[in-house]
């Protein structure tokens, strides 16, 4: 019988028996997986998760505060600023509900431009997500730099008509800044091609990948209930099987005109969410390919526009379907060219919220992969 | 155009007592004297704030002050001036409050939950209109408990909710509910004092109003009441004093670098 190694005596003497606690992990906020500035504090017992506390706020600026004081021209850059991902969205909403306290007819030109950009621009989230996704399912970036090279394509067009590559402020109240570019149907016909191939070439990577199908089944499963009742929204929402997406139910712009489905999950889980993302990927490029087809010529800005914006009293929550979920601008005016209150319901914000929800009972590896699956930016949490 | 309007672009809220009055000053007091001091158990409709707000009725479309008959208000709108020219006299401080056409969401609201008061107007919608009621404070959580349940209106989604600073009006909250059955939607509004900013928590009945109301409270100082975790969410830990986005913390007003262009019609045309 050989000597066992010195600390490994298989008799436990009772009053060196460790106490079991449970360990707090911090994560965050300066943790890649937590997408931004973002903390949470997990209480371990082994890998199961039993409670989590998320910590936001380490980039909130006020934002809203900064609308009050910003005319509406203005505002519009803040809205780029806040939602830094999906950009045309978020200008969407605030000269949606600019111009309905206006009562400014937009002409047909700029909504149809304004539709191929914000489907564009989910496109480019989107792909943004999968290559984020693949990351934090253990894919070492091969997912990142398949679903990037496909993101600068589409970047360059945004780049050509708006003059800026993250933060556009092309939506203007009434219509768009300027005209685009003479080779704008061209160059998006192009951006089409290559992001249809991208698309295909993430679902060959992703969606069949053993792996990568483990990593995601089966976690952060939510009820259709479940989510309603937190408020979740956009492809999460969608995941767990209610068919409720903006661009069909609340029609708002001209999306009544197109024909598009809204991909549904049925377990709600991780995987469901990336599948629902990638099919609305397929339907962005239907949309776009319907508005090009359509899109007339014409002004781009109303032919009595007034040069200083200047709302009646009254309130309106106006919202739009951004790739995150419900983008909800709630701006009541007192009259005068600046909102009295701009209240921004972002999408990431609420999703977040039922983080806790979602991953107490989980394993811990799988925090990471449940966060990733909701697709935050941390700006548009915090605002 | 409007040369002379441009001259002051921010009507400050503060302007004066005499700009149109605050939609529910009586309601917000008899609100307050009833509450005398400290809300309490935050169920019941009470029927004493009834009678004292509601003036008797309980469909408050003859009760508020602003409130118009559906067919002057539609000639009233007809007749507001045009948002792009304000007209040369003071520009109203208040939207006109419009009654909701017969067979509104809020008479489903008012048919399920009798005995509460409730003042219903119509609000601008991305499409058309969209119905808010204002009820008062401790009637909130039956008001969202029936507006989720009842099978009429299953108002089962959470939108939005956020607080408002009126000043003189003191502090609203506002609900924007969903119902994704019927595709219908309601706003809900309520309104406190600053001495007593206490709204009942909707958490329990709609888990998504969790965050929302921390950050309401944030930001706001509006208290809400059965939270079970009413901690800082967006500011930092210690801040619980300071209320960034009430009216009594104005910002520097940004130097408007074309302003002057703006003003004295340089560049017309341009851009």
């Amino acid at each position: 019988m050989t000597a066992r190694a010195k600390g490994t005596s298989s008799v436990v003497v009772e009053q060196d028996a460790p106490e079991i606690v449970d360990i707090p992990i911090n994560m965050g906020p300066q943790h890649p997986s937590t997408h931004g500035v973002f903390r949470m504090v997990l209480v371990v017992s082994g890998e199961k998760v039993l409670d989590v506390t998320p910590h936001i706020g380490y980039m909130h600026r006020g934002g809203e505060k900064l609308m009050e004081a910003m005319d509406f021209r203005q505002g519009i850059g803040y809205a780029d600023r806040t939602e830094y991902l999906a950009q045309f969205s978020a200008e969407l909403g605030y000269v949606l509900a600019v111009e309905r306290l206006m009562e400014i007819e937009v002409p047909e030109r700029a909504q149809y431009v304004r539709v191929i950009l914000t489907e564009l621009n989910r496109l480019s989230s989107h792909f943004m997500f999968m290559g984020a996704f693949g990351i934090d399912s253990g894919l070492f970036g091969t997912s990142f730099t398949y679903a990037f090279r496909e993101r600068e394509y589409l970047q360059d067009v945004f780049e050509e008509v708006s003059g800026d590559r993250l933060m556009y402020a092309y939506f203007r109240v009434g219509g768009l800044a300027w005209e685009v570019t003479d080779n704008f149907v061209e160059r998006v016909h192009d951006v089409m091609k290559t992001s249809a191939k991208g698309i295909q070439d993430l679902d060959d990577l992703l969606t069949r990948n053993e792996i990568f199908m483990a990593r995601c089944q089966n976690i952060g499963s939510f009820s259709a209930q479940q989510a309603i009742a937190n408020g979740l929204s956009g492809p999460i929402l969608r995941a767990s099987g209610v068919p409720w997406d903006l661009r069909k139910d609340e029609p708002y712009s001209i999306y009544e005109r197109f024909r598009f489905e809204v991909p549904v999950g049925h377990y709600g889980d991780v995987y469901d969410r990336y599948l629902v993302r990638l099919e609305e990927m397929r339907q962005s490029l239907a949309i776009i390919e319907q508005a090009l087809e359509g899109l007339p010529e014409g002004p781009i800005v109303p032919d009595k526009m007034p040069r200083r914006l200047r709302t009646p009293p009254g309130e309106v929550y106006a919202k739009v379907e951004s790739p995150r979920g419900e983008w909800g601008v709630y701006l009541v005016s007192k009259g005068g060219d600046k909102p009295y209150r701009m209240k921004m319901r972002s999408p990431s914000f609420c999703n977040l919220s039922a983080l806790r929800e979602m991953t107490i009972g989980q394993y811990l590896a799988d925090a990471v992969m449940i966060l990733g699956s909701m697709d935050i930016v941390l700006c548009d949490v915090d605002r | 155009m409007a040369e002379g309007e441009d001259e002051q672009p921010t009507p400050t809220p503060h302007a004066s007592g005499a700009s149109a009055p605050p939609p529910t000053p009586e309601e917000a007091q008899a609100e307050q004297a009833q509450d005398a001091g400290k809300s309490t158990a935050a169920g019941e409709p009470s029927p004493a704030f009834d009678t004292a707000a509601g003036g008797g009725g309980r469909k408050s479309d003859s009760t508020g002050p602003p409130t118009v008959a559906p067919e002057a208000a539609a000639a009233a709108k007809a007749a507001a001036p045009k948002p792009a020219r304000p007209a040369k006299e003071a520009e109203a401080k208040e939207a006109p409050r419009i009654a909701p056409p017969a067979g509104s969401v809020n008479e489903l609201l008012a048919a399920a939950l009798p005995g509460v008061a409730m003042q219903a107007y119509l609000v601008p919608a991305l499409r058309g209109e969209e119905v808010a009621v204002e009820v008062g404070r401790d009637d909130i959580p039956a008001v969202l408990t029936a507006a989720r349940d009842d099978p009429r209106l299953e108002l089962t989604y959470l939108r939005c909710l956020s607080g408002i600073d009126w000043q003189e009006g003191g502090l609203e909250v506002v609900y924007h509910l969903l119902s994704m059955n019927h595709g219908h939607q309601l706003t809900v509004k309520t309104r406190v004092t600053y001495d007593d900013p206490v709204v009942p928590s909707a958490t329990s009945i709609f888990p998504a109003a969790d965050w929302h109301e921390r950050e309401t409270r944030d930001m706001f100082g509006i208290v809400f009441d059965g939270h079970l975790n009413l901690v800082p969410l967006l500011l930092p830990e210690d801040m619980t004093d300071h209320f960034p986005l009430r009216k009594d913390n104005p910002l520097q007003e940004i130097d408007e670098w074309q302003g002057e262009n703006l003003r004295d019609g340089a560049g017309e045309g341009d851009e």
